[in-house]
């Protein structure tokens, strides 16, 4: 492996055409990642056909460094602005904003440069070593039914996060799996609750939605602080954190890793699931769940690092088997067939040259996240300097233009406004707005999942618990959930009796 | 690496030859004879917009970048192109409607739009509400089982392993109502008697893993799209659904061999513009993407996706044609299948 590994980045950094197109990825992908609404699918779309002049192992390995970087670069917005650059980076703003709030952005942020060319690396690394036998054993052993069984445990661990109580974590949870079920059902094509406008047979897309639910009503909440008198700015500090702070945090980072990795390895799930999953255990272990959500740090680097651990893994069935984990594999695979090639087990046998450059240069890409990202970071801060009735107008119109971009509808843009005055009222009522949007993207994957399953064991409940990996994470996700209800009830009854 | 066996390889290169030898036979096809045309009063005199209601990254993505690219080749005006998908490509032909009739605008679209309106006749009926200046990749469907099973080796010990399981037989594919997939499907399990429960997947990749990985018995496919697997030997199609065996699949039957009367619903791409539009730019355009269709690049990617294994192009009266026969399959079926047929 270590010989390939070097013939790889000895071919990568051997040629300065190579070369330059490696730095247009990384900064391209931070970029595009941190631009609200804009992500690295965006610029990946608009390189898709440039890529045909080039080299196939040079086209792929751009891509391969736009979704490396373009993971990482939205945690920024979302960090300093409440505006995740992607649904995989909505799990940092839960804490990375309140942090911002508390004058702590910098600690934030320097946590998820860090955390996501860890989580990267160390996926780059497991993947170099066992691209094959991994994408084997996803694809025999996890199919829909564990799918949404692990999208019940996540629901249930995560659920409780930023709701006054757990039973209104709940209830905009239910929320969010309402929202999800707007469009056609995903398994027999019936439009549901669409109203007869053709535009929602599509369902309501998440960046809109999650622009508005975290960036208009943060808005919305500054601005009413802001004519009451009430309007902090947030502090501008450029402490980065500490190494022993960073250390006390190892567990979380492994778990991330592990969580984010074997979320990446499924296909057509990637890096959105896991930065939920990364964080919901993070939750999950800790012995101060309620600390979540407020502006605690290890909720940034739970999802950080877990989203930047699936982007090697994403690369393991595509590479072993030709099976695209999300979006921007799926474009990897057209850029492979405009050169004539077909991800999949032939590609390790026709093109060893190519795997090795891709595999060497998202290894350098997560390490660049690092120094480019810290270097960034004490510029990038100074935004924060930007006085909110300048700062206001700029998110809004940059929301605006993000919500529209993705589709060029005008409808998103209204879904946007309306998810933020929705998330304003229900903020002020103690509903949980991550609670939300958890609800809306993981209920996309979980009832789809569901439904197919179902139909795989025949709607048949004994024939679904006689799969292992389904019984663990369904008895574990109920179990989670009687806990939360058993300490509910336990901490009402304390306050009575206060 | 053990998995790549000599048998593997040289099946490969045998359909890379096969291929060769089919893009040269269709290169000959093309039937637009004229290498150009001038632009009617200066028209188109800024890029075009192409509304494709699919993502970039799947077949639709892919066949409108080919015919982009190819369209550019050879006039040298610049076509955007407009993503747009959700609703099984109803946003797309909605926001299409939307945009002004002048020419500059052009509509990707599938079958599925026939089959939409087949079944809600509100909805454009792509042959007359529309204009189509080509279609250019029509294909036909397979079912298509694990290279290494073991239960069942061909479609005759499919079938008869099928009954023996009483409905709990599997077979992954797009299963929404009134799909080109379902109503095949309904044809198959009608003309065979089996019962067989249909998984429905909207994406190829979580489709084709759960066939490889043995989450369901098979896979109904068309060729183009599991190409990669074919080549590396992970899948083998028991059941061409089309009247006769295509050269390349020459030792697979066809269903009408294996005792099932119906006619086969092929799976179309073309591209569309409004009715109605200046009839000078209309001929102009007709001539721009029928002619694209010949140009290497569109060639070869049709090529690479099997898409010139049966004859994949249709003119506009061709595109009418098909697309007419298709509608009216579509709703004697619906009609049979007890659906709303608005």
């Amino acid at each position: 492996m270590w010989e390939n590994f070097l013939t790889g980045t000895a071919t990568l950094f051997g040629d300065p055409f190579t070369i330059a197109i490696f730095i247009f990825g990384v900064l391209g992908g931070m970029l595009f990642g941190a631009i609200p609404g804009v992500s690295m699918l965006t610029l990946a779309a608009i390189l898709l056909p440039f890529t045909a002049d080039l080299d196939p192992a040079q086209g792929v390995m751009l891509f391969a460094v736009i979704y490396c970087t373009g993971t990482y670069g939205g945690a920024i917005t979302a960090i300093l602005f409440n505006i995740p650059g992607a649904p995989e980076n909505a799990p940092t703003s839960f804490d990375g904003y309140p942090m911002t709030r508390q004058g702590k952005a910098a600690k934030a942020v320097g946590a998820a440069v860090l955390c996501s060319a860890i989580g990267g690396t160390a996926s780059a690394l497991v993947m170099m070593l066992a691209t094959e036998p991994l994408a084997k054993w996803a694809i025999m052993n996890i199919g829909p039914p564990e799918i949404f069984a692990l999208v019940f445990f996540g629901l249930a661990v995560a659920s409780t996060v930023g709701g006054r109580t757990i039973w209104k974590g709940w209830l905009s949870v239910l929320l969010g799996l309402l929202i999800a079920t707007i469009g056609q059902d995903p398994v027999g094509g019936i439009n549901r609750y669409n109203f007869g406008f053709s535009d929602l047979a599509a369902g309501i897309a998440f960046v809109p939605a999650i622009l508005g639910f975290f960036a208009v009503s943060e808005v919305f909440v500054q601005a009413e602080k802001k004519a009451s008198g009430k309007y902090e700015a947030p502090e501008l500090s450029v402490n980065f954190p500490t190494f022993r702070e960073l250390w006390a945090h190892k567990i979380a980072v492994i778990r991330s890793i592990f969580v984010g990795f074997f979320c990446g390895i499924l296909p057509g799930i990637g890096a959105t699931l896991a930065a939920f999953m990364g964080y919901g255990e993070a939750v999950r272990w800790s012995k101060n769940k309620e600390e979540f959500g407020k502006g605690k740090l290890e909720g940034v680097i739970s999802s950080e690092t877990a989203n930047n651990a699936a982007t090697g893994a994403a690369m393991i069935p595509l590479l072993a088997l030709g099976l695209p984990g999300g979006a921007l594999t799926a474009m990897m695979v057209a850029v492979f067939q405009m050169h004539d090639l077909e991800p999949g087990p032939l590609v390790f046998y026709n093109s060893p040259d190519l795997i090795w450059i891709v595999f060497a240069a998202m290894f350098y890409a997560n390490l660049s996240i690092l120094f480019i990202g810290l270097l960034e970071t004490k510029t990038i801060l100074y935004l924060l300097k930007i006085p909110f009735q300048f700062l206001a107008p700029l998110i809004l119109m940059l929301a605006s233009i993000g919500a529209y971009i993705g589709r060029g509808l005008v409808l998103d843009v209204m879904v946007m406004f309306a998810a933020g005055i929705i998330g304003f009222l229900l903020r002020r009522s103690g509903y949980s707005i991550p609670g939300i949007v958890l609800g809306l993207i993981l209920g996309k994957i979980g009832e789809q999942n569901f439904a197919q399953g179902m139909q795989m064991v025949h709607y048949d409940l004994v024939t679904y618990f006689s799969r292992p990996i389904c019984t663990i994470l369904i008895v574990a996700g109920a179990l989670t959930l009687l806990r939360g209800v058993y300490s509910a009830i336990q901490s009402s009854r304390s306050t009575e009796a206060v | 690496m053990t998995i790549f066996s000599t048998k593997t390889l040289t099946a490969v290169a045998v359909a890379a030859t096969i291929a060769g030898v089919a893009s040269i036979a269709n290169a000959g096809e093309c039937r637009r004879a004229e290498a150009s045309m001038d632009k009617p009063g200066g028209f188109p005199d800024r890029a075009l917009t192409m509304i494709v209601p699919y993502g970039p990254a799947g077949g639709s993505g892919q066949v409108a970048a080919a015919m982009a690219e190819a369209v550019t080749e050879l006039t040298g005006v610049s076509i955007n192109r407009d993503h747009k998908p959700g609703g099984s490509g109803s946003v797309g032909m909605t926001a299409y409607m939307a945009m002004p009739a002048d020419g500059y605008n052009v509509l990707e679209h599938i079958d599925d739009a026939s089959s939409a309106h087949a079944l809600d006749s509100s909805k454009p009926n792509p042959a007359s509400d529309l204009t189509p200046l080509v279609v250019s990749q029509v294909t036909f469907s397979q079912i298509y089982i694990r290279s290494n099973e073991t239960r069942f080796t061909d479609w005759p010990s499919f079938v008869e392993w099928v009954k023996a399981q009483d409905g709990k037989a599997t077979i992954a594919n797009v299963s929404a109502e009134g799909s080109m997939e379902r109503v095949t499907m309904k044809f198959i399990t009608d003309a065979t008697g089996m019962k067989i429960q249909q998984i429905s997947f909207d994406k190829g990749a979580p489709r084709y893993g759960a066939l490889l990985g043995g989450q369901v018995d098979a896979l109904f496919e068309q060729p183009g799209d599991v190409r990669k697997f074919l080549d590396a030997g992970n899948f083998k199609p028991i059941l061409s659904i089309f009247n006769e065996r295509p050269g390349i699949f020459a030792d697979v039957p066809t269903h009408r061999e294996m005792g099932m009367d119906f006619e086969p619903l092929l799976r179309f791409r073309g591209f569309y513009v409004h009715k109605g539009i200046p009839e000078d730019r209309l001929n102009w355009l007709k001539w721009a993407f029928q002619r694209a269709y010949c140009q290497d690049s569109y060639q070869k990617y049709n090529d690479s996706k099997f898409m010139n294994v049966i004859d994949s192009y249709r003119d506009t009266e061709g595109a009418i044609k098909l697309i007419s026969n298709s509608i009216n399959q579509y709703r004697e079926v619906y009609k049979e299948m007890g659906l709303d047929v608005k």
